[in-house]
């Protein structure tokens, strides 16, 4: 088995670029690398087309085509080595411990891919598994009919699911806010809430409700709103939705207590 | 906010409201001037017949039932004290509403013109943007959504439509 770390995209929404971010004094990058190296000695870097190769904490392996997404650094890598596994990592998921990723690994026998399970929406997640020889032919068929997505890809192979043991283990770092949730799981640990959550307008038509009772283990409000949003599959982001508790807005960093009630408001439009 | 037009003006109106039912200006004009204003701006929000290029057939706003009077009531005593002006005062309508109907107004009175119209737009953008209101279309196609405002506008660009 091999471990491939995928970089992840332009990193418009955070800003910055996420693999150099820096998290408890060590860049993501430099974590995810870590990560793999305590599961296998071969790790590897998912970089452009474009890359030299030069410059990397670990060997690097360039996509075959222009801007291919993330599937494309899988292609690459069963180029390379189409007889290995390959375990995926993305860069932006700051809290995939070695716990977690062991359990990929007990396969089963006639399976194309081993995944978790998000906790959260039950969902297949594509960018933290492990890839088998026998998923190498199907990503082919998949790039000849010009598909992309990943999420779409898994959900046409044979999978292994995992559950993770961490409720948050598939915590996504997307946006600056994002980082206020895993420094408060990083503090206080897993603990689970029941909140009330409420919704208006578009929000309370795409739930199909006007508010819910939940049980959660975010630890802040922005914690909560990825939640929901991963839920309902709110087509609403982050930065156009206003939270607020006691009918006063509070910040995204807001640390959720048990029996909160919280709103979410999509922009306002009066007049 | 649906005193008789023969009710005296009086302090107890409040400086913003919510209501259900159409909004009537005199009343409310009444309300914010005394013998000091030389200027009285008053702007009043329509319902109007298409959006974004598509016809519009009637319309519903929904609001937050504490937080929009309450973020209301702060924009107005923040227009307030930035306007070297005398009153001030805002309805905004829930509910549904037609073609032509009035859904929101805002007055703004003081000596002179100047000060009344800058805080009378100050106002009205602010409102449009902050207060916990919300806007459900329906299009003469049939077809219902909730509106979001045009980004430019909330972000106080200066462009047309």
């Amino acid at each position: 088995m091999k471990a491939l770390i995928l970089r992840g995209g332009q990193s418009s929404r955070m800003g910055s670029d996420k693999p150099s971010l820096s998290l408890r004094g060590e860049t993501l990058l430099d974590r995810q690398v870590n990560l793999a190296h305590s599961i296998t000695p071969d790790v590897f870097l998912s970089v452009a087309f474009s890359d030299k190769g030069k410059g990397h904490p670990v060997p690097a392996i360039p996509d075959l085509e222009e801007s291919p997404g993330p599937l494309g650094g899988l292609q690459s890598a069963f180029a390379q080595d189409p007889d290995s596994s390959w375990l995926l990592i993305a860069c932006d998921l700051p809290r995939l411990s070695q716990r977690d990723l062991i359990r990929l690994l007990d396969t089963r026998e006639g399976t194309d891919v081993s995944c978790f399970l998000n906790p959260i929406d039950g969902v297949p997640e594509p960018l933290a598994a492990l890839y088998h020889p026998s998923a190498a032919p199907k990503l082919e068929a998949y790039f000849q009919g010009k598909n992309r997505c990943a999420r779409r890809f898994l959900q046409g192979l044979c999978r292994n699911e995992v559950k993770p043991l961490d409720p948050q283990a598939l915590l996504n770092l997307n946006c600056p806010e994002h980082l206020f949730e895993f420094e408060a799981l990083h503090r206080e640990k897993i603990t689970f809430k029941e909140v009330e959550v409420e919704y208006f307008a578009k929000l309370s038509a795409e739930a199909s409700c006007d508010r819910e009772q939940l049980r959660t283990s975010a630890a802040t409000v922005v914690g909560l709103w990825e939640e929901v949003r991963l839920r309902h599959h709110f087509s609403l982001e982050l930065p156009q939705i206003k939270p607020a508790r006691d009918n006063e807005f509070i910040p995204w960093d807001t640390p959720l207590r048990d029996n909160d009630a919280i709103s979410f408001m999509p922009p306002f439009a009066g007049g | 906010m649906t005193r008789s037009a023969s009710c005296p003006p009086s302090p107890e109106v409040k400086a913003f409201s919510i209501t259900q039912r159409p909004i009537e200006v005199t009343p409310l004009r009444r309300a914010v001037l005394d013998d000091t204003c030389g200027a009285l701006v008053v702007f009043e929000g329509l319902v109007r017949n298409h959006h974004e290029g598509r016809d519009v057939s009637a319309l519903r706003y929904t609001h937050h039932p504490v937080m929009a009077e309450r973020e209301g009531l702060k924009i107005l005593s923040e227009t307030l004290a930035r306007f070297d002006i005398t009153h001030a005062l805002a309805v905004h309508r829930v509910g549904d509403l037609s073609i032509g109907d009035c859904a929101v107004v805002t007055l703004t009175a003081s000596s002179h013109r100047e000060e009344a119209f800058a805080a009378n737009q100050y106002l009205i953008d602010r409102i449009k943007f902050e207060v916990p209101i919300w806007k459900y279309e329906t299009y003469l196609d049939g077809v219902s959504e909730w509106t979001a405002p045009c980004p430019r506008c909330a972000a106080g660009v200066d462009h047309r439509h």
